[in-house]
């Protein structure tokens, strides 16, 4: 158990932290149910237009996630989207938060919320349905997890 | 009661037998031979007593002192450039934070000005994620917006600065003591010393009790032929305040000599002075009970204690004698009096010079007229966070520990919803001739995560009655359609925004043979109609009919997601909403579609945190999805149509016409109702005008609610509706008439989203007089479906 929360701590802090993920294996067939590194190759990052205030406040969720206060990171994310309510990847990333507590149908439906607002970011989108891939294998859903990572797949070939 | 005459009995009898005739003596001659027992006994009782007494002070002073109610604040302002705010909206909130202007903010909770360009030194205050420091900045505002947020000591540009939140209330116990505790080092060092020079100059030298000052009191009582002075030390005041009551009796005295006495043995003149601070009574609002020198500074001045000046302290210190007596407001001289007495002995016994003193004196006594209300401005808004509490505390922790609530209360918002509802409602009751009796209750949150924003619950804003927008339960009309055809468009295999549907006369008939015609509200039909325009001027014959259609259970079922919880009848006349809903339950059912089909509760309390700081309890986003977003998003390009041209395009007095928000009116039968429900890009508001005694008031949602609703959008700051960007849906400009393609140039054509694969294909050519030629053909096509 400790074991789980200390590897689901770090990864959220290194998504968080916009640096390159943990080595992802290659075409992926499987999942690995309590998170791992469901994503692509590297993190998705804040867009160029993402303000000051924004980028302060992930700074600061980024700090809280590796002391393993998600806590605290989820507050700053929520304090960071009531100054961009539109920005995909603040919904991106409180999806990541819920993916790793287990909260799948959150994660599924924050995830969800981030490709409405994704606009042409294919990448963003397929990070997207590898989420809701993760949350449908969590929830039991074994078909909609395979649908979900071949939308993920067909969006962006990896 | 039964040995006492027994021992009577026998006493009367010894009596008798030595000296029948001099009854008198008797006692001595027992008082003789028994007082060393007497004597011992009473020192037993005596001590057992002065036991008690000791247990009952170390039982106090070891636990949590004082029931401190729970403080709720508003949510916290935070500042960053690109913010839409206005000069009037941020002096408001400085206003309600007690900032005072200065020339030169220096000091923390002030702030200077010029025009639009602010400078700010904040307070200092405990988050739940972090202590925020006091920052110093400069803010300037430019049409409605923050365009440039620095510090102005080095220039450098501040990303994001969160100020600390408005009080708002607190949640009191029933005998209505507050305070707000200070320690110590929180006070400044001079008005411990003040207290000390007025009320008890030995202080630090006695045990408890001062003998000196007692005959001091005592010589002056009699030369004065009345009590003028007390001898009572800080700490029998303490004890007088803390255990004992109000009375004036030798006995009461004699325990608080002993008390005294006790709480000097165990415990150090700091901490007694720390409790005397925080106890002692300063004044009265209502039944609320002013004590302690930290809610005093508020209460009195709105400012925290350790911001006080030297006037203002010794204005607390004169009130120490009696709240009543000194009442600022009905004795200011003698409170004045009073004050300057302080000075004098304060430089009489050395803590400020003359000079100082003669310049404190002229000093006003700078007591707010409008105090600022423990009783919260904000009833209705308090009573829901009261309710969202009662799930998870229990009513003597919420009114004893001193819990602070972070709650999503946002007093620009709810400002502006007070103002508009006041305005435009006072308006509509003359011009209706109500005689005051219309009534009102608005709710406003964010479109993100349903955070509740304001909450007015009675045309009298402050007036902590009836909590309309929670507990009016009123039938919401045509408010219900959108669910309506939000089940249709969820089949976009059959229905579509352009999907003709026959607005004619329509007759249902029950099990028990009854039958119901619904009418449209002008009389008329409209013969076939595009969905959207049904919707969009809320045609209740078109939407009958489709109802019927799509199946009762399917509309409950499609409620239930969005956000109804309340039970739910499948009837018909359910489509034209006889459906009962507070203007709260309505809020829910809106943020599903402003947020796109994502459900979020509402929540009004953000953290919770224990009086120490230690986070409790958040209250985090939570988001659902219970619609297709691409099926939501088809459903709202027909609600800003509805804004654009149908029931609710009077918006355009309050809103610029580029302005789109999205939102539907609600009339409920001889006008008895007025609803407004609707978003922008970051709020939900809903409008309920309407009379207590349920008569009509003659209004509909488009001439009473929709007023309210378009002037609390005009001011708070907000953003337009934007047309999402979704791989699945893309938009046409429609003709009302036909259904079909048509020119954006065409008198009635109107933009719409389809889900890609749906869209009208077949184009018309529009005529500046009205019908298009291939009208008659779509009616043709329909009726062929039907008859």
């Amino acid at each position: 158990m400790l074991r789980k929360v200390a590897l689901a701590t770090l990864c959220v802090a290194a998504f968080l932290a916009g640096c390159a993920a943990p080595p992802d294996k290659p075409e992926r067939e499987g999942f690995e149910p309590d998170g791992g590194e469901a994503t692509g190759k590297e993190s998705i990052r804040p867009g160029t237009d993402t303000g000051p205030a924004v980028l302060a406040l992930l700074d600061e969720a980024r700090g809280a996630a590796k002391a393993g206060n998600l806590n605290t990171a989820q507050l700053q994310l929520e304090r960071a989207l009531r100054i961009e309510p539109d920005n995909p990847v603040l919904w991106h990333y409180m999806a990541k938060l819920r993916l790793h507590e287990s909260r799948w149908k959150e994660a599924r439906s924050l995830a969800a919320k981030s490709n409405t607002l994704a606009g042409a970011d294919k990448r963003l989108q397929a990070d997207n349905w590898r989420i809701i891939a993760h949350a449908r294998q969590g929830m039991g859903d074994e078909r909609g997890a395979r649908d979900a990572q071949a939308t993920a797949r067909a969006l962006q070939p990896q | 009661m039964a040995r006492r005459p027994t021992r009577k009995r026998r006493q009367t009898g010894r009596r008798k037998a030595r000296r029948p005739s001099r009854r008198a003596a008797v006692p001595r001659g027992w008082v003789r031979r028994y007082w060393k027992h007497a004597a011992l006994g009473l020192l037993i009782v005596l001590s057992a007593y002065v036991f008690y007494l000791d247990l009952v002070i170390r039982n106090r002073f070891e636990g949590n002192r004082w029931a401190v109610p729970a403080h709720v604040y508003a949510r916290p302002l935070e500042l960053y450039v690109g913010m839409p705010l206005n000069v009037r909206q941020f002096t408001r909130e400085l206003d309600l934070l007690g900032y005072r202007y200065a020339y030169q903010a220096a000091q923390p909770g002030t702030y200077s000005r010029d025009g639009s360009r602010f400078w700010v030194q904040t307070r200092p205050f405990t988050f739940w994620d972090a202590r925020e420091p006091a920052h110093r900045a400069k803010i300037v505002l430019e049409q409605g917006h923050i365009v440039s947020l620095t510090d102005p000591t080095s220039g450098a540009s501040l990303s994001l600065l969160r100020m600390d939140p408005v009080f708002i209330g607190g949640i009191y116990p029933a005998h209505h003591e507050d305070r707000v505790l200070v320690k110590q080092e929180e006070v400044p060092a001079m008005l411990p010393a003040a207290l000390v020079a007025l009320e008890d100059r030995n202080f630090y030298t006695h045990h408890g009790v001062d003998l000196r000052a007692i005959a001091r009191a005592m010589w002056a009582n009699i030369r004065a032929g009345g009590t003028v002075q007390g001898g009572s030390t800080l700490t029998q005041q303490l004890v007088k305040n803390f255990f004992l009551s109000n009375e004036r009796t030798l006995w009461r005295k004699a325990n608080e000599v002993v008390m005294a006495v006790l709480l000097e043995l165990h415990y150090d003149k700091p901490e007694i002075l720390e409790a005397y601070l925080n106890e002692v009574y300063l004044g009265q609002q209502g039944k609320r009970a002013i004590h302690g020198f930290g809610l005093a500074s508020h209460y009195y001045f709105d400012r925290e204690v350790g911001e006080l000046d030297l006037a203002r302290l010794a204005t607390l210190v004169a009130l120490v004698r009696g709240p009543a007596f000194y009442d600022p407001h009905r004795y200011p001289k003698r409170l004045r009096e009073r004050r300057n007495l302080v000075f004098d002995v304060m430089a009489e016994q050395g803590l400020i010079g003359d000079a100082e003193r003669d310049k404190a004196r002229q000093q006003p006594l700078g007591v707010l007229d409008d105090r600022p209300s423990g009783i919260t401005p904000y009833p209705a808004f308090m009573q829901l966070v009261r309710r969202q509490l009662q799930r998870d505390y229990r009513e003597e922790d919420l009114t004893s520990e001193g819990l602070r609530i972070f709650t999503t209360l946002s007093p620009v918002v709810q400002t502006e919803v007070e103002t508009a509802l006041a305005h435009v409602l006072g308006r509509l009751d003359r011009r209706q001739k109500l005689d005051g009796k219309l009534q009102g209750a608005a709710v406003v949150t964010s479109t993100v995560g349903g955070e509740v924003l304001a909450v007015v619950g009675d045309r009298k804003a402050r007036f902590a009655g009836f909590n309309r927008a929670l507990d009016a339960r009123r039938p919401i009309g045509s408010l219900v359609k959108p669910a309506v055809y939000l089940s249709a468009l969820e089949q976009p295999g059959r229905y579509t925004l352009a999907t003709p549907l026959d607005d004619s006369p329509v007759t249902l008939r029950s099990d028990a043979g009854d039958t119901w015609q619904p009418r449209n509200y002008d009389g008329k039909s409209h013969g076939v109609v595009p969905l959207f325009v049904a919707l969009s001027r809320s045609y209740n014959q078109a939407t009958v009919r489709l109802g019927m259609q799509l199946g009762l259970q399917n509309v409950v079922s499609t409620l239930r997601r969005l956000g109804v919880e309340r039970e739910v009848s499948p009837y018909p006349a359910l489509l034209l909403g006889s459906l009962s809903l507070s203007p709260y339950e309505v809020t829910q059912f809106y943020q599903t579609l402003a947020a796109g089909g994502f459900h979020s509760p509402l929540r009004a309390i953000r953290e919770v945190l224990a009086a120490d700081g230690e986070p409790l309890q958040r209250y985090t986003i939570r988001v659902e999805q219970v619609v297709e977003p691409v099926t939501a998003q088809v459903l709202v390009s027909a609600l800003t149509e509805t804004m654009r041209t149908g029931t609710g395009r009077a918006v355009s007095h309050w809103l610029p016409a580029d302005f789109t928000v999205a939102g539907k009116t609600g009339t409920t039968n001889d006008l008895r109702d007025s609803w407004f429900a609707g978003f922008s890009a970051d709020h939900v508001a809903v409008v309920w005008l309407g009379a207590d005694d349920n008569q009509p008031t003659g209004l509909t949602g488009a001439s009473g609610a929709l007023g309210v609703w378009g002037d609390i959008m005009a001011r708070i700051p907000t953003r337009a509706l934007r047309t999402p960007v979704l791989g699945e849906i893309e938009y046409a400009w429609v003709d009302a008439q036909t259904g079909l393609l048509a020119d954006r140039r065409c008198p009635e054509a109107a933009q719409l989203g389809f889900v890609k694969g749906t869209t009208p294909t077949e184009k018309t050519r529009c005529k500046p007089s009205g019908r298009s030629s291939a009208v008659d053909r779509t009616v043709d096509w329909f009726r062929g479906m039907f008859d």
